[in-house]
C-alpha cells in the first residue's frame, strides 16, 4: 500500500485514429486529424444525429487471435485488444498481483439487445444463454481479465461522460488501498444504432435542441456531442515495484479524486460550488497553483461547458485563466467510455515531454466530478 | 483517490437499511430470515410462461407501494431510496454529514424492468412508445444518481458492476475510503430489481431451480432469483462513538480477487475464492479460528456450492465453521446479495442468531460443514465473514466483528 503517487507505465488505445500503444496514440494526437465523419455503423436515414467517430474494425482485429474475435462480443473485443495493448506496452507481469479496472457509460447493450430479440422472435427457445453473460456491464472487464490473467480485483464502473477517467482514478485508490500491484485501467463503449438513436431522440447528441449537427467542441455554435467509440487503458503501478522492474515510466499520478456536485448541468439550476468535495479539496490546494495544462470534459454538449469552466475558476481562482478552455480529445475522438483515459494518457505523454504537471478534469451529466494530475516520472 | 497518509483506521456499520422479499426496513428482514420460511414464490410480475423456472423471492406488491418514493421512478430506484434513506436515517447522519459522504453503489440491473416494458411495447406494436422516459433510468449509475441527489450525498460516487459481486465490492471499497480518511463517512450497498432479461437468462443456462433453491442440499437443481436493496452507513470508529453513534459491527476487512478462468463458472479449485477469503481474513488481522460463521455465497447451483465448500474447507478446515446461505430465503438477490447478506451477517453478530439454510433437508456429502438447516441457531460468534462470487470470476469477501 502507498499513499503516494502511483507511476503510468504503458499505454493502449483502440481509436477512430487508429490503435496501438504509447506512439500510436502520440501520433494520432500529433496529427491533429479528427476521426469523426458521417455515420458508417448504420444508415442513419431521417435521423439528424448523423456525425460519428468509428473505429475500423481492421484496427480491432489487428489485436486479436481468430478465437477472440469469434468468441466475444464487439466492445468486448474492443476493451480485450485495448487492455493487451496497454499490458504489452508497460511489460507489467500478468498474474495475482494485475488488476483491471473498465469504465463504461453503457455496456454491451448490443448483446442485451440481441439476447432479449431472440425471446420476442421465438419465445423462450429464441434464447441464446452464450449471449446472456454478455448482457451484464462486467462482461468488459472479464474478458480483458482473463485474457491478460488479471487475478488480482476487477471492477467495473459506470458513469456518465467520465467513466473512463473515473476507472483510471479507482484504479490509482486500489493500488494506494493495496489490492493490486499493477491495475489495467480505462473505457469502452461501442456505437450500436438502437442506443445512437434513443440518445437522439432523448437530445443528448449533436445536434442538441434541433441545431444543425457541424458544430464542434468549443466552436461557437456548440451544438452537442457526437459519439465515438473505442478502448483506450493504461498501466498502472506501485512505483516502487515499476522501479523495481525499471519500468518504462511515462508520468506519475501525483492526485487522483472524484466526487459529487449537488447538481448536475442539465438538472436545472445555477452552477454549484463543491468546495467541500476532494476534487475541489485538491485543486484548491498546492497541486493545483501547480498545473501547466488541463484536459477537460467539453464535448460540445454547451451546459458542460459552462460548468466545467465555472467550477475550475472557482476552485483555481486566477490561476484558471491561463488553463482556459481546457483542452478537448472530444472532437478528435468522439464522446465515449475510452475517452477519459485517453485523457489520462495523452496527459501521461505530455508528463514524459516534460510538459508537467497536467491536470484531467472530468464532469459529467450527472454530476459526476473527477480529478487527476500527472507530473514528470 | 487522495488518501491523508498515515491515517487507517477501523471503520464500523452504524446504520443499516433493507428492502428485502419480506418487505420494507431492516424489522422484516430479520424476523423473516430467523421466521425460516422462505420467501420463494411463483413469480407473477412478468409473464413467465414457458420457461424451466417460474419462481423468485419478489419484494411484495404492497411493500412496494409503500415504499417512500415516486411511483414514477423505477422499481429499482424506489428499492434503492428506501433502504438507502433507512440506513441513513438509522445512523442519524445530519445533513452535513450526508453531503461529504461518499456514495457507493453495487448494480447492475438499472431500471431495465421498465425499459423491458417500452422495448416489449415498441417491438411488439412496431411503433414508439410512450414509456421512452424509462430509458433515462435504464443504467445501473441511475440509482446512485437518484440517491445523491434525493438524500444529499454528494462526496465521492461510485457506481460498482461486479455481477453477483457488486454490493460486497461497494462495502469493501467505501471502507476504503473511511479507512484512509477521504471521507469520514460512506453509504454503501448495492441494489438489484427483478428483470425478466435475468430471469430469462439464467433459466437459458438452465441454473435456476423450478421448485425454491436448496443451496448445499445433495438434491438441488439451482438457484432462485431475487431482489431487494440493502445499503449501510460506514463511519470511523473513535468518530462514530464520539458522536454518540450506534456500532452494529466492525467491517474489519475485505479483500477483492479474480478468477480469471471463465466468463460464468468458478475457477473448478476455487482458487480465486480462497484468495479473497484468506485476503479479507489478513486484512482483519484475524486467524480463520476466529470466524465463527459464514454466509456463503451459496446460490444452490451444483457447481458454486460444491467448488466454494472445498474452498471454505482449504480456508477453515472441515467442518472448523458454521456456514448458511441468506439465498435459501429471500433468493438471489443479484447485484443487491453481497450487500443484503453483510447485512445479514451483521444482524447475526448483533443478535448471536444465525440465519439457517432453510431449504436444506439432506445436506451433500461433498460439503463438510454443519450449514444450520432448517431453523436459525442461537450462537454468538465473534467475527464471521460473507462471500459473494460473482460472473466473470469475481470475488468478494468481507469480514465482520463484533
Amino acid at each position: 500500500m502507498t499513499d503516494g503517487a502511483v507511476a503510468l507505465t504503458g499505454i493502449g488505445t483502440v481509436n477512430a485514429l487508429g490503435a496501438g500503444g504509447r506512439t500510436a496514440l502520440a501520433s494520432a494526437l500529433a496529427s491533429g486529424r479528427s476521426g469523426a465523419g458521417p455515420l458508417r455503423a448504420f444508415d442513419p436515414g431521417d435521423l439528424a444525429s448523423r456525425l460519428a467517430a468509428e473505429v475500423d474494425e481492421a484496427s480491432i482485429a489487428d489485436g486479436l487471435d481468430a478465437d477472440g474475435a469469434r468468441r466475444l462480443s464487439r466492445i468486448c473485443r474492443l476493451a480485450v485488444a485495448a487492455c493487451r495493448l496497454a499490458v504489452a506496452d508497460a511489460g507489467v507481469a500478468r498474474g495475482p498481483d494485475l488488476g483491471v479496472v473498465v469504465g463504461s457509460e453503457h455496456g454491451d447493450f448490443r448483446s442485451s439487445v440481441g439476447f432479449v430479440s431472440g425471446y420476442l422472435a421465438r419465445g423462450p427457445g429464441g434464447l441464446s444463454p452464450l449471449t446472456f453473460p454478455s448482457t451484464v456491464m462486467n462482461t468488459m472487464a472479464a474478458a480483458a481479465a482473463i485474457d491478460v490473467d488479471a487475478r488480482a480485483v476487477t471492477v467495473t464502473v459506470n458513469e456518465a461522460t467520465v467513466a473512463g477517467e473515473l476507472a483510471v482514478a479507482r484504479g490509482v485508490a486500489l493500488i494506494r488501498s493495496g489490492h493490486a500491484r499493477a491495475v489495467v485501467a480505462g473505457g469502452v463503449d461501442e456505437i450500436f444504432e438502437p442506443v445512437h438513436r434513443q440518445l437522439a431522440r432523448l437530445g443528448a447528441l449533436a445536434p442538441m435542441r434541433g441545431r444543425r449537427p457541424e458544430g464542434a467542441p468549443r466552436a461557437p455554435g456548440r451544438d452537442g456531442p457526437v459519439p465515438g467509440e473505442g478502448a483506450t487503458f493504461v498501466v498502472l503501478e506501485d512505483p516502487v515495484a515499476a522501479r523495481a522492474r525499471d519500468a518504462p515510466v511515462l508520468a506519475l499520478v501525483t492526485l487522483a479524486a472524484w466526487g459529487g456536485v449537488p447538481a448536475a448541468p442539465h438538472a436545472g439550476g445555477r452552477t454549484p460550488g463543491d468546495a467541500a468535495s476532494p476534487v475541489a479539496r485538491l485543486l484548491r490546494g498546492p497541486a493545483g497553483a501547480g498545473v501547466v495544462k488541463c484536459y477537460g470534459a467539453a464535448n460540445g454538449d454547451p451546459l458542460l461547458h459552462d460548468w466545467e469552466e465555472a467550477l475550475l475558476r472557482a476552485d483555481l481562482g486566477a490561476g484558471a485563466e491561463r488553463l482556459l478552455p481546457p483542452v478537448t480529445l472530444a472532437a478528435a475522438f468522439g464522446q465515449h467510455g475510452g475517452l477519459g483515459a485517453l485523457r489520462v494518457g495523452a496527459a501521461a505523454l505530455d508528463a514524459a515531454g516534460g510538459v508537467a504537471p497536467v491536470l484531467v478534469h472530468g464532469l459529467a451529466r450527472s454530476g459526476c466530478r473527477t480529478a487527476l494530475v500527472l507530473d514528470r516520472p | 483517490m487522495s488518501a491523508v497518509p498515515g491515517r487507517r483506521r477501523a471503520v464500523v456499520v452504524s446504520g443499516l437499511g433493507v428492502v428485502s422479499p419480506f418487505g420494507a426496513g431492516v424489522k422484516a428482514f430479520w424476523t423473516g430470515l430467523t421466521a425460516g420460511a422462505t420467501a420463494i414464490a411463483p413469480v407473477t410480475l412478468v409473464d413467465t410462461e414457458g420457461f424451466r423456472s417460474r419462481i423468485a423471492a419478489l419484494v411484495p406488491a404492497e411493500a412496494v407501494a409503500a415504499l417512500p418514493a415516486s411511483r414514477r421512478r423505477s422499481r429499482g430506484d424506489r428499492m434503492a431510496l428506501a433502504a438507502a434513506g433507512e440506513a441513513v436515517a438509522d445512523a442519524g447522519l445530519t445533513p452535513g454529514e450526508r453531503r461529504a459522504a461518499a456514495l457507493l453503489v453495487g448494480a447492475v440491473g438499472g431500471g431495465m424492468l421498465e425499459a423491458e416494458d417500452w422495448y416489449w411495447e415498441e417491438t411488439r406494436q412496431g411503433r414508439p412508445s410512450p414509456r421512452v422516459g424509462a430509458l433515462r433510468s435504464i443504467l445501473p449509475r441511475s440509482h446512485a444518481d437518484v440517491l445523491a441527489r434525493r438524500l444529499g450525498v454528494h462526496g465521492p460516487r461510485e457506481t460498482l458492476v461486479m455481477a453477483c459481486a457488486s454490493g460486497a465490492a461497494a462495502l469493501a471499497l467505501g471502507a476504503d475510503l473511511v479507512r484512509e480518511g477521504v471521507v469520514e463517512v460512506a453509504v454503501a450497498g448495492g441494489v438489484d430489481a427483478f428483470t425478466r432479461i435475468c430471469f430469462m437468462g439464467f433459466n437459458a443456462l438452465k441454473l435456476l431451480d423450478p421448485a425454491p433453491c436448496r443451496p448445499f442440499d445433495r438434491g438441488r437443481r439451482g438457484m432462485s432469483l431475487g431482489e431487494g436493496a440493502a445499503f449501510v452507513v460506514l463511519e470511523e470508529a473513535a468518530r462514530c462513538r464520539a458522536r454518540g453513534g450506534r456500532v452494529y459491527a466492525e467491517l474489519a476487512g475485505a479483500a477483492l480477487t479474480t478468477d480469471a478462468h471463465h466468463p460464468t463458472a468458478p475457477h473448478p479449485d476455487g482458487d480465486g475464492m480462497v484468495r479473497a477469503m484468506e485476503g479479507a481474513l489478513a486484512a482483519a488481522a484475524r486467524p480463520p479460528a476466529a470466524v465463527g460463521y459464514v454466509n456463503a455465497h451459496g446460490t444452490g447451483t451444483l457447481q458454486n456450492d460444491r467448488i466454494e465448500a472445498r474452498a471454505l474447507a482449504r480456508v477453515f478446515g472441515e467442518g472448523r465453521v458454521l456456514v448458511s446461505s441468506s439465498k435459501s430465503l429471500v433468493g438471489h438477490t443479484m447485484a443487491a446479495a453481497g450487500a443484503v447478506e453483510a447485512v445479514a451477517t451483521v444482524l447475526a453478530l448483533e443478535h448471536g442468531m444465525l440465519p439457517p439454510t432453510a431449504t436444506l433437508v439432506d445436506l451433500d456429502p461433498d460439503v463438510p460443514f454443519d450449514c444450520v438447516a432448517g431453523a436459525a441457531r442461537t450462537v454468538s460468534v465473534e467475527a464471521a465473514l460473507s462471500n459473494s462470487f460473482g460472473f466473470g470470476g469475481q470475488n468478494v469477501s468481507l469480514v465482520f466483528a463484533r
